[in-house]
């Protein structure tokens, strides 16, 4: 039978032991990050914005590689989903990209710092996390439902800052109403007004004022009104 | 109680006892935020209530630790302690940084990395106060004649404990650095060295309320902290598989992490075969019931509910959601939670000469609580279950897959309410003792009817 020395043994030998390959797994693991992180992409503004992420406890609501808390979405891969313009335009002010929905703190931040930002939210998105955040592997096979073949692809900007939204053909954001079908509801002078200040048009309404030039206003008007 | 200065106890515990029912209100905070209810957004936005919550509950459970190290380390080492008004002076410090870092807090004082958030001053003040804590306990163990192995494994547990905030004070500018030395405070201190403060509690408990030989119960502590290392060490690889570690950590994680709930088994068996073999029956029942509970749900919450997403496999989709919740509120609730309201039962009537363990109102404390506990893990857990398959399965927009486990927050909320009735009870019950006396000191233990109050 087992005796209390032997059992004492077990406990400081497996110690000992077990102790000691952490530390040889650190030492490699420690070698190794440097890349897997892209370090050398690592620069001032990515770290400038790790200690604005530190300092303003964003981690309090957010996780970031899967650590944090989970009132907010998971960022690890938020740049590739948004676009960092959208980023730029929603920390000015997240209540207005989503209204009605539980509360982002609005920092006082400036142009530089929300760069900053963005940065490190985009060096972040680049590590080699394993797979982490895996893509969904029970969508439903949207295309055969709803996709079709036969719209134009829309302007870029469409993707960096409409869909978080808006959906078309069962693809995006439900904060707006989808927009399939819009050109039977709006000509294009009214979704040009529309898209230029749509308080203007609907004092109240839920759709923020975007930054919009001419050119890419024109061009998303040209494509809305496809969209039969 | 033998001696004198073991009444030093009486100051963590009342502390741990304020500062438990603040750790629920800011509970109900978040629960209520989940709930769509965030009104209090302006003053108290979610990432000030979550550090609030989180660092009161390790402040609590280590002013725990502490009260019972103090009671316990001059029994195991047959003396006073070495310096009793040192104690007194570590306390009142414990109890100036805890205040600063809560309130500091509240004013976006922090270091935004969860469980971390102290500040770097306070943590300085922090590892000072530790180290006076350490030295009274040390000098009174090697002023000893002898001293046993509760005491070695309490104190190595409270050494290493101590050793391993120090990584959480590295400054790194790499994330994946910031993270994988996180753990090692974070992981290492809950599946790790906590474990043997957890498992020497555990151990001079049973020694006491059970009547049986001190050798038997010691070697079996060995066997399970020694498991505890065996697969807790590497098992911190666990959560290296998605935060820019080498793949070679998805194997050992995996393997090691899976390892980890046969040292919960060990205290859960541990426990319940202590307590059936009883040679004596203690009048203090209750204080049974939460050291052999603390076994049992510590196996349920931090054994079984780990494991249920400990596989790199199941961690893939379950990383960061209210799956992970689910898993800590049951985990520290029945390891570490559970054995600081046991030292409490335990100790009082040993403290203040007063025998209140009979009655309604601790047996009701430990069902209710329990039982509360119990359904908010169900409430956390349908709702972590939800949000994987919408969310992450199945590509759902976060907030849309949020607004679907609303209402499982309202089980939350009301499972939280039957937990925070049974505190209020076991406040109740803890402030009826009163306050510790010397005629206390020397009185029998075993004999005496109960009391109600
Ligand atoms: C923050 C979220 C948000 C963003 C970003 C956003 N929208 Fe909207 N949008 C809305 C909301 C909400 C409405 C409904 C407004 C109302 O009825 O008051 C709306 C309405 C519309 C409408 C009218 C739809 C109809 O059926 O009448 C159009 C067209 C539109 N948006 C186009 C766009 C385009 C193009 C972009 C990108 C440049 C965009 N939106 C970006 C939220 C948004
Ligand atoms: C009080 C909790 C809270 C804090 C603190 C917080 N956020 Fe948020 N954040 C949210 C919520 C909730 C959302 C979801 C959108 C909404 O409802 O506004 C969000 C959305 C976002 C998004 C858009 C994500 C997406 O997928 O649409 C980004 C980017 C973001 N936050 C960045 C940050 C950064 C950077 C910080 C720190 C400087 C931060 N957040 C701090 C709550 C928070
Ligand atoms: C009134 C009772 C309580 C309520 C309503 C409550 C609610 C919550 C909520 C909503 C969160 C945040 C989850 C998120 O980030 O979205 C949380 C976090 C946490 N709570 Fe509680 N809680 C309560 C009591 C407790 C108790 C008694 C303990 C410990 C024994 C505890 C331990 C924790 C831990 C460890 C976390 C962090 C979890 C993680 O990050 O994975 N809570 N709690
Ligand atoms: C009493 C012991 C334990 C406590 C108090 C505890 C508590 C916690 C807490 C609070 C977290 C969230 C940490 C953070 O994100 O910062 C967590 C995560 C985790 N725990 Fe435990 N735990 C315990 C034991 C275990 C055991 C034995 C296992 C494995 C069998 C386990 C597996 C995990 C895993 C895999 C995660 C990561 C979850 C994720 O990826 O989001 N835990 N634990
Ligand atoms: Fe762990």
């Amino acid at each position: 039978m087992l005796s209390k020395s032997q059992a004492r043994l077990f406990f400081v030998g497996g110690t000992i032991f077990f102790s000691v390959i952490f530390i040889a797994l650190t030492v490699d693991t420690v070698r190794q990050m440097p890349a897997l992180s892209n370090e050398d992409r690592m620069t001032e503004a990515v770290v400038r914005g790790k200690h604005l992420w530190d300092k303003s406890n964003c981690m309090g609501c957010h996780t970031i590689l899967g650590e944090g808390g989970y009132y907010a979405p998971e960022l690890t891969r938020v740049v590739e989903r948004r676009g960092k313009e959208w980023i730029a335009i929603f920390l000015k002010d997240p209540a207005a990209m989503f209204p009605g929905e539980r509360k982002m703190v609005k920092y006082p931040f400036d142009d530089a710092q929300r760069a900053d930002l963005i940065e490190f939210l985009a060096w972040i998105g680049e590590i080699d996390t394993q797979g982490f955040p895996p893509d969904p592997d029970l969508a439903l096979p949207v295309a055969a439902v709803a996709v079709r073949t036969d719209l134009a692809p829309p302007p870029p900007v469409f993707g960096t800052l409409c869909v978080a939204c808006h959906a078309v053909g069962g693809k995006g954001g439900a904060v707006g109403p989808a927009l399939d079908g819009v050109a039977r509801r709006k000509t294009p002078e009214e979704l040009d007004r529309w898209l230029a200040d749509p308080a203007a048009v609907k004092p109240g309404t839920a759709m923020p004022k975007l930054p919009l030039d001419e050119s890419t206003r024109a061009a998303l008007v040209a494509w809305l009104s496809t969209l039969q | 109680m033998k001696f004198q200065s073991q009444r030093i106890a009486y100051l963590f515990f009342a502390t741990s006892l304020l500062l438990l029912p603040l750790q629920l209100v800011f509970g109900f905070i978040m629960g209520i935020a989940h709930m769509g209810w965030d009104g209090l957004h302006e003053w108290i936005p979610f990432n000030a209530a979550r550090s609030t919550h989180l660092n009161l509950l390790v402040l609590w459970l280590l002013s725990g630790f502490m009260g019972a190290a103090y009671f316990i380390i001059p029994e195991e080492a047959d003396r006073e302690l070495w310096s009793p008004p040192l104690a007194i002076v570590q306390w009142a410090s414990l109890v100036v940084v805890a205040v600063t870092a809560l309130i500091g807090f509240q004013f976006g004082w922090w270091e935004g990395r969860k469980f971390l958030e102290i500040p770097r001053p306070l943590d300085y003040l922090v590892v000072a106060n530790i180290l006076l804590f350490l030295l009274n306990l040390v000098v009174t163990a090697w002023n000893a004649k002898r001293f046993t192995a509760t005491g070695s494994v309490l104190l190595l547990g409270l050494t290493s404990a101590a050793l391993l905030y120090l990584p959480g004070m590295i400054t790194f500018e790499n994330q994946v650095f910031d993270s994988y030395f996180r753990w090692w405070v974070v992981h290492l201190w809950v599946e790790g060295v906590w474990e043997l403060i957890m498992g020497a509690m555990l151990a001079y408990l049973l020694i006491k309320l059970t009547g049986l030989d001190r050798e038997v119960i010691e070697k079996w502590l060995y066997v399970i902290v020694g498991f505890t290392f065996l697969s807790g060490i590497l098992g911190t690889g666990h959560h290296y598989y998605y935060i820019g570690t080498p793949g070679y950590w998805l194997w050992i994680g995996g393997i090691f992490g899976a390892l980890e709930p046969l040292a919960f088994l060990g205290m859960a068996l541990y426990a319940l075969t202590m307590a059936r073999r009883a040679g004596r029956d203690h009048p203090n029942r209750i204080a049974l019931f939460w050291t052999v509970g603390c076994g049992v749900m510590s196996f349920v919450g931090a054994g079984f509910l780990g494991f249920a997403h400990t596989l790199p496999q199941v961690n893939l989709w379950t990383h960061g959601t209210i799956v992970t919740a689910m898993h800590g509120h049951m985990a520290f609730w029945g390891a570490y939670a559970m054995i600081v309201l046991g030292i409490i039962t335990y100790t009082m009537p040993l403290m203040t000469g007063r025998k209140l363990y009979g009655g309604w109102v601790p047996e009701l404390a430990f069902w209710t609580s329990n039982i509360g506990m119990i359904g908010m893990t169900g409430a956390f857990a349908v709702a972590g279950i939800t949000q994987v398959y919408l969310e992450r399965r199945m590509g759902m927009d976060f907030l849309q897959a949020q607004k679907a486990v609303q209402v499982h927050f309202g089980g939350v909320v009301l499972a939280a309410s039957l937990l925070t009735f049974g505190i209020a009870l076991f406040v109740w019950n803890f402030v009826q003792y009163g306050l510790p006396n010397v005629e206390a000191v020397g009185a029998d233990e075993i004999g005496g009817a109960a009391e109600t109050a």
